[in-house]
């Protein structure tokens, strides 16, 4: 490329000439606006608007907690329901988990990974958008039961037939988050089934089976962009930390998520057409229910907990000046904790009587699952160890991070051992330490990968000092609501009650952490509002404001769509730190060549493929409550997916040609990129 | 595809083509998909040997259900469509459309003859007494078998596009062929795990003098 290109003006999408389908429809790659974001198959907008949606969702998750700990404040208090109070606890775990935690992971790895590996999208950029709005319809189905419930209590379906006819009326889920047959299920024998529940576990059944169809097509998409869309001399132990425990997560819910989706089936065969699966009163064995849950379940832990270690194996060595402390030894730990996570679900269920051998096996195993851990802890001190230590936002999370997923583990490993777990089993000790891992560990995680890469995703810094407000008020909150239940678990509070009597012993501590959730609430919506006054109207900051290892610190901020105006040519790890700092430079791959780089086309046929799941997922649970006709909205539902799927077939993969301003040679360091 | 993207294919860091890697991890998937289903099977035959009991409250054992020779030729069916996949993909990377038409035409009949066959089962074992709702066995022995049979439906229909699609002019070159070679993917999977469910449901069941589970009927009476 010669040296009067070296300024080209990026050409603007709008100019270009549409492309047209096979159907003559033409692709929406000159929209803006509204059009362009649903239709849009960027993996960084599709990357920010996961991350839109999973901080909704944790405030919805997060109001669900607080009107549990409100409840809980005082002895013998009546501020919610019994009713309620079980389908607040179902939702809030379900929503933390399926609609919280995994999407705001989801949003790294969209938004980091393919400019880590420095690609320009992701191997399927259309799959990408409809695995985004297959979970956004997910959510959508999981959380249309609660307006059902509000219909219901404000009376408003009392007119109806179909209402008047039902047995149970609770409209949100309320079995918690492990629908444990046979209470999601069926009882009686033979064609006469009755379901001990209102149709909030269809709602739940179908919310779930959709949510794990979107994280099974994410996951195929980053598996195959990480092994086959790597960067020139991007080898795989060259590969940033984070996108290696993106990888590991990927494959850990492709090989658990099936479990799920079959006990889902069953269940549903159970509650929907009288099948015997789990009905005890016909020989199906509701424990069966148990083991295909936390197959799935256990490794669920680990597709929480990896993506956030990964972010802190990013976070602490740019703050420390210092490159990871045995890289090899961290990913190989992050692999093992993946195999080994599917070699532990019994843990889970001790106290149900698997048999001396069993019980001694996984007790064993889930031991041995603490190893990886720890050495992955040892290797972020060492990390730490005599580095220059600079104190921000996310790096006080990270810190956190480490402290308290360690106390997380500890409590964890007490579990291990059966004796001592068959006296924790359903007690608050058991909501201490997944707390303690899951909020302490995961939210910590991402919430310092959110203040760490803010300003990539925005070109604006969010304001330090309410980071630090928020991040101060989120650890001490989180220790006051969580670090009481150690022991009011151990004093014998048993979970998923909705009050408790006075005289227990437990009032104070109660009091404490009802305190401690406020003031982790507090914390948590002040780190999200500042995010949020960050990304419209924050400070603007340069393209490398951390001094960044990794090659999206290489980038421009916010990053241009076509990411790489050239293919970087990588020769070593950390190399954008390396080319900084040290000898070896990135290089340069000239790929696009006079015709500019190739994008992918924009398409509707995501959103429309998607948007059928959304009909068959509230078909499904109508037809459950016995609403006339919900039948034909299921099959109407399946009808958009497929036609979905056959015009996304049919339009091809398309794409049109961006000129980059490419620089001749090597590319220069980021702050002279023109922009 | 469009030659404009077939002029774009931009080589990958393993050599493999992404639709083909996509289509191993899902196939991987769907290995634990089936075998949490064929699990559930075995574990509740091992529960309940003795079979079913049906309408009329009468005890009956398994093999009084199965038609061993109509689940062997149809099983023979579907390993014959595999055979006639296998030639389709091989014409399409040798760009000879026509021998791709006439033989993926044959999997698509193959599999609808196999699908044919599994509704007729169906059918008969409904009005022999076992149904989804009156036994464990009923439940778990319809809801693989059918899960199995709506694969080979989607696979039927996906054979069934890609043929019309032939005829448009744009089903060729490495694109096409990879095309092709993905559903044939599929296809084989979808066969091979035919092949284990019809020894894990259906011929352990006669192995023994009672079947494998040791209360099936005795084999002096069949």
């Amino acid at each position: 490329m010669s040296h009067d290109t070296h300024h080209a003006p990026v050409a603007c999408k709008t100019e270009l000439a549409p492309e047209r389908s096979d159907l003559g429809l033409h692709r929406p790659d000159r929209s803006t606006g509204w059009t362009d974001w649903l239709t849009t198959v960027d993996h960084k907008k599709i990357g920010i608007l996961y991350g839109a949606f999973a901080m909704l969702y944790f405030l919805i998750g997060g109001v669900e907690a607080l009107a549990i700990r409100t409840q809980l404040a005082r002895p013998d208090n009546d501020f919610i329901t019994a009713r309620m109070y079980n389908q607040l606890f179902t939702m809030h775990g379900t929503t933390m988990i399926f609609l919280g935690v995994m999407p705001l992971s989801a949003a790294f790895f969209n938004f980091l990974v393919p400019l880590q590996i420095g690609a320009r999208d992701v191997a399927f950029p259309r799959l990408n958008a409809f695995s985004l709005w297959t979970f956004v319809f997910g959510a959508f189905v999981l959380n249309a039961s609660w307006l059902f419930e509000f219909a219901h209590l404000a009376g408003w379906l009392d007119s109806f037939a179909w209402h008047k006819a039902l047995v149970y009326t609770d409209f949100a889920p309320a079995n918690g988050w492990f629908s444990y047959a046979p209470l999601s299920g069926t009882f009686g024998a033979n064609g006469q089934a009755q379901r001990f529940t209102g149709v909030g576990t269809d709602f739940w059944i179908i919310g779930i089976q959709i949510l794990g169809i979107a994280s099974l097509a994410a996951s195929f998409n980053f598996i195959c962009t990480i092994i086959n869309m790597r960067a020139k001399g991007m080898t795989m132990m060259r590969l940033p930390v984070f996108t290696w425990m993106t990888l590991v997560t990927a494959v850990l819910i492709i090989l658990a998520f099936p479990a799920i989706t079959v006990a889902l089936i069953e269940l549903m065969f159970d509650r929907s057409f009288g099948a015997n699966f789990f009905n005890p009163s016909a020989g199906g064995q509701p424990v069966l229910w148990q083991h295909l849950f936390w197959i799935f379940g256990h490794p669920e832990v680990y597709i929480l907990v990896l993506p956030a270690m990964g972010i802190i194996s990013e976070v602490l060595p740019t703050f420390t000046g210092k490159s990871l402390f045995g890289y090899p030894i961290i990913v190989f730990s992050g692999a093992v904790i993946g195999f080994l996570g599917f070699a532990v679900w019994s843990h889970h269920m001790f106290t149900t009587g698997l048999g001396p051998v069993p019980t001694a096996a996984f007790s064993l195993l889930t031991m041995a699952i603490a190893v990886p851990t720890g050495v992955k802890i040892f290797n972020w001190l060492g990390t730490i160890w005599g580095g220059r230590i600079r104190f921000t936002p996310p790096m006080v999370l990270a810190l956190g991070f480490i402290w308290m997923f360690m106390c997380g583990g500890f409590s964890g490993v007490m579990h291990s051992s059966a004796p001592a777990d068959s006296q924790q089993q359903d007690s608050y000790f058991v909501i201490a330490h997944f707390h303690y891992v899951l909020v302490g560990g995961v939210l910590l995680g991402l919430l310092s990968g959110l203040y760490f890469w803010f300003p990539k995703i925005f070109g604006r810094m969010p304001n330090a000092p309410l980071g630090y407000l928020g991040s101060a008020l989120v650890i001490l909150g989180f220790n006051l609501a969580f670090g009481p239940m150690h022991y009011l678990g151990l004093a014998g509070q048993p979970r998923r009650t909705h009050t408790y009597h006075a005289g227990n012993g437990w009032e104070t501590w109660n009091m404490v952490s009802t305190y401690g959730a406020y003031m982790l609430g507090i914390g948590v919506v002040i780190i999200f509002g500042n995010l949020a006054w960050t990304a419209f109207r924050g400070k603007k900051c340069g393209n490398d404001p951390w001094d960044g290892r990794t090659l999206e610190w290489s980038l421009p901020s916010p990053v241009p769509e076509y990411n790489f105006a050239q293919a970087p040519v990588i020769a070593t790890r950390d190399a954008f730190f390396e080319h900084k700092h040290g000898a070896k430079k990135i290089g340069a791959e000239n790929d696009g060549g006079e015709a500019g780089v190739h994008m992918p086309s924009q398409s509707w046929m995501p959103l429309l493929a998607s948007a059928g799941f959304l009909f068959a997922g509230f078909g499904m649970p109508m037809m459950a409550m016995g609403v006339p006709h919900a039948g034909w909205v299921v099959i109407a539902g399946l009808g958009v997916l497929f036609i979905g799927i056959w015009l996304w077939a049919l339009e091809g993969p398309g794409g049109y040609m961006l000129k980059t301003p490419a620089p001749s040679g090597a590319p220069a360091p980021a702050e002279t990129v023109a922009h | 595809m469009s030659d404009h993207a077939a002029a774009h294919e931009a080589p990958t860091s393993t050599g493999i083509d992404h639709k083909k890697l996509i289509m191993w991890l899902f196939l991987a998937s769907d290995c634990m998909f089936f075998g949490t289903l064929i699990s559930t099977h075995l574990l509740y035959r091992k529960l309940f040997p003795a079979g079913f009991t049906d309408a009329e409250g009468h005890q009956r054992f398994i093999q009084e259900l199965f038609s061993i020779e109509l689940t062997s030729f149809s099983t023979f069916i579907l390993l014959m469509s595999s055979f006639l996949m296998a030639l389709a993909v091989s014409a399409m990377h040798k760009g000879q459309l026509k021998s791709f038409r006439r033989n993926v035409l044959g999997v698509i009949l193959f599999g609808l003859i196999f699908l044919g066959c599994q509704v007729f089962e169906f059918t008969h074992f409904y009005h022999k007494g076992l149904t989804i709702q009156n036994s464990v066995l009923g439940s778990t022995f319809y809801v693989l078998t059918g899960t199995h049979g709506t694969h080979v439906a989607i696979g039927v229909l996906w054979l069934i596009l890609l043929y019309f699609y032939s005829f448009t002019g744009k089903l060729g070159g490495h694109m096409g062929a990879l095309d092709v070679e993905v559903a044939g993917l599929y296809w084989h999977f979808v066969d091979i795990v035919w092949i284990i469910i019809f020894t894990a449901v259906y011929l352990v069941e006669y192995l023994g003098p009672y079947g494998i589970w040791g209360s099936g009927l005795p084999a002096a009476v069949k």
